[in-house]
């Protein structure tokens, strides 16, 4: 294929100036480049999902239900559990990305990310999910929770799954096998994954490993990163992936987490110092407008003699 | 035209007429069926929501969109007794009770709404707030307002229905009343910082939606966007509260408070408007509003209908009760569209799951602005809302007293306490 100079130059400006700016970046700022530390439980555990090592098995699907004692989701077909999507029967699933013609494919495992900063947390009215102080573990207690719903809309990952059918419903999502930690157990799901393409343990541990990982197959991974090492404030679950994350459903979240699009309302309701000093002034304002409000009114009485409305 | 001097009920006109059982009974399908949807859930037909679509037209529609509609307690109120437009006391009785009915049923429908409202007592226990939650903010602030200013705002008409018609009551009534005229700058101040505080944390709730909502809707921006529109919406259905008054019950129009409500109006609307665009500029977003699709057409149907809308009452084609009418019909479907958008016309989760409510949704919802509008038309017809000149009192006295024989509604002398 011919190129013309200019495409020549274009392209030669093109690649080598990732290079001059990534160059430039690590030799003058080489820790600010990226903040590879955010705020985390001392304790955190999480899961580490290799998306290179799984073989699309679903045994961590089942085992997750029998470890919840949660009923197969047999819906689709009636005979396999194979749910479309997280539900109120399912806090884990393998889903597959497959390329129209087939010629690219990775499966991808889907639960409850334990973000270090959860969105969920931040939008639950009454502190219904919270985050576990020691371990990090985000989990659902019933008696606090209202049924509103803002969980679904604020989390990122689309994780917590209402029950639509009957009175008294409730939030399901991964609580990373709390009871069964309590009992010295792992996870359902790490226990019975045949390839260890899923892997329990303290996330920092678990980061270690897939650094090693990316440092021992370089060019193996996607961009060479870990998805939720810094992604949407961090997350306690860590990805690796050949495919690009997107096209497993993981969003691009930056490094700022979600509840921080509100830390505005926040500066403004700090305290209720500005909305108790609007009300201070207008109480002025309405007592001062109110005050000649009831002269008129008196005034009005006595010319109609009809009696005064306020 | 007339002179709007004090606030008379509709008199003359029977309460229990064709209307009244029609209305009812689409209020009481509307009950039956959120009963039916307390005892089977949400799912199986009874909704069209799901995971990824998790908020439908009970929140989306009856608290964000007729909240807003119902947001003329805080706007005309403001008006009158902040910046003292003085006029725009005789609409006030109107105001405030549409404000209430909006709320008090929109506080109702998150009930049903909400697979657990059993747990909704914590609300009265501020050591078990989430302080960080938007929906936290609105669920106090709309509870306490509906409940405090809101209802104690509403009194007064009630106070001088005791007094009128039972006159046991009336040293009560009046005593009652006294002691809210003592506290009554306080209770407005109330009434006028908790709206802007919910009405702005309603658009708060959606920042945490994140790109689900559409980038010509979704800015940093939307809680200041949000109260600003309930502002406008407010000043809206006063006045079509005012002008259907005319048609359906022939009462007098005051062109000067009316002018003064549509200059409120397009002044509200053109900086509304005018901030919207400023905002999608500075986000660098503009062009999602010019390429043709679905979103750009719903961002350029609301700039329509609201700005040329309040373009027509400011042109001075607006002093036309007709077109005045249909203008503020056009700006109120705009602002309902925008404030429908973020929730839902411009929500897209990442599946692309689609949301259309089901008929029990639909009967429901239309249940509850049901109720609300036959609330408004008893308490027309009972207590003094609408206004209208002190001649039309001494009217409605004269015939009051034919058909009550005893009742006394002129001549006036306050009771010695």
């Amino acid at each position: 294929m011919a190129m013309t100079r200019r495409e020549a130059f274009k392209n030669l400006a093109k690649g080598s100036l990732p290079l001059l700016a990534a160059g430039c970046v690590s030799t003058v700022l080489p820790e600010v480049a990226h903040a590879e530390e955010v705020p985390m439980p001392k304790g955190a555990l999480g899961l580490l999902y290799d998306a290179t090592k799984c073989v699309g098995c679903k045994s961590c699907m089942v085992a997750c239900n029998q470890a919840n004692e949660l009923a197969p989701d047999i819906r689709t077909d009636g005979l396999h559990q194979a749910p479309p999507a997280l539900n109120s029967f399912t806090k884990n699933i393998i889903k597959l990305y497959r390329t129209a013609d087939g010629s690219d494919h990775s499966y991808f495992k889907q639960q409850c990310m334990h973000c270090a900063d959860p969105a969920c947390m931040a939008a639950c009215m009454f502190g219904g999910l919270r985050k576990d102080k020691e371990t990090g573990i985000v989990w659902w207690n019933g008696s606090l929770c209202v049924g509103c719903r803002y969980c679904e809309i604020a989390c990122p990952f689309h994780i917590p799954a209402f029950t639509w059918d009957g009175f008294n419903p409730k939030i399901t999502k991964c609580e990373l096998c709390r009871e069964r930690l309590a009992k010295k157990l792992e996870p359902g799901c790490t226990t019975v994954c045949p390839t260890q393409a899923v892997i329990y343990g303290r996330r920092e541990d678990l980061l270690k490993e897939a650094k090693r990982r990316i440092a021992a197959s370089p060019g193996r991974y996607f961009e060479n990163k870990v998805y939720g090492q810094v992604d949407g404030g961090g997350t306690q679950v860590l990805y690796l992936s050949r495919v690009a994350f997107g096209k497993l459903g993981l969003p691009e979240l930056g490094e700022e987490s979600i509840p921080e699009r509100l830390k505005f309302q926040h500066k403004i309701y700090k305290w209720l110092a500005l909305p108790a000093a609007l009300y201070a002034g207008m109480v002025m304002f309405a007592g001062k407008n109110f005050k000649e409000h009831a002269h008129h009114l008196v005034e009005d009485q006595k010319k109609t003699g009809l009696r005064p409305q306020l | 035209m007339t002179r709007w001097e004090r606030s008379v009920p509709v008199y003359g006109v029977p309460v229990l007429n064709r209307g009244f059982w029609g209305l009812l009974i689409v209020v009481v399908i509307g009950l039956v069926l959120s009963g039916f949807r307390e005892v089977v859930g949400l799912g199986s037909g009874v909704s069209g929501m799901s995971d990824p679509f998790a908020w439908g037209l009970w929140k989306n529609f009856n608290v964000m969109v007729l909240t807003g509609l119902g947001s003329g307690g805080f706007a005309v109120g403001i008006a009158a007794w902040i910046f003292n437009r003085t006029r725009l006391h005789q609409v006030m009785r109107v105001a405030l009770l549409t404000s209430f009915l909006a709320y008090s049923t929109g506080l109702t429908m998150l009930g049903i709404d909400v697979g657990r409202p059993w747990n909704f007592y914590w609300v009265f226990m501020p050591w078990h707030w989430n302080l960080a939650s938007p929906l936290l903010e609105v669920a106090v602030c709309i509870t306490f307002y509906a409940t405090v200013p809101l209802l104690l705002e509403n009194l007064p008409p009630l106070f001088e229905y005791l007094i009128y018609e039972f006159p046991k009551w009336r040293g009560f009534a009046e005593s009652c009343e006294k002691a809210l005229t003592k506290v009554y700058p306080y209770v407005i101040g109330l009434a006028y910082i908790l709206p802007i505080m919910h009405q702005s944390s309603l658009g708060a709730l959606m920042l945490l939606g994140g790109d689900r909502v559409h980038a010509l809707w979704q800015t940093p921006c939307l809680p200041l966007i949000y109260v600003w529109a309930a502002a406008f919406l407010g000043y809206n259905c006063v006045v079509l509260c005012l002008l259907l008054a005319k048609v359906a019950w022939k009462r007098d129009i005051d062109p000067e408070v009316l002018a003064e409500l549509n200059k409120l109006t397009c002044w509200v609307v053109f900086t509304w408007t005018a901030f919207r665009f400023l905002d999608i500029l500075v986000r660098g977003k503009i062009l999602f509003a010019l390429i043709p699709s679905y979103f750009s057409c719903l961002f350029w149907i609301e700039t329509i209908l609201i700005a040329g809308s309040a373009y027509v009452l400011y042109s001075g084609k607006g002093k036309n009760l007709q077109t005045m009418f249909l203008a503020h019909c056009t700006c109120a479907l705009g602002g309902m569209i925008y404030r429908f958008s973020p929730t839902t016309l411009a929500f897209r989760p990442r599946n692309g799951a689609f949301y259309f409510p089901t008929a029990i949704e639909l009967l429901v919802s239309i249940g509850f602005m049901a109720l609300a509008v036959l609330g408004y038309i008893v308490a027309v017809k009972k207590l003094a809302i609408l206004p209208a000149s002190n001649d039309d009192w001494l009217k409605m006295a004269k015939y009051e007293e034919q058909v009550k024989p005893g009742i006394q509604l002129t001549g006036y002398a306050p009771v010695e306490h």
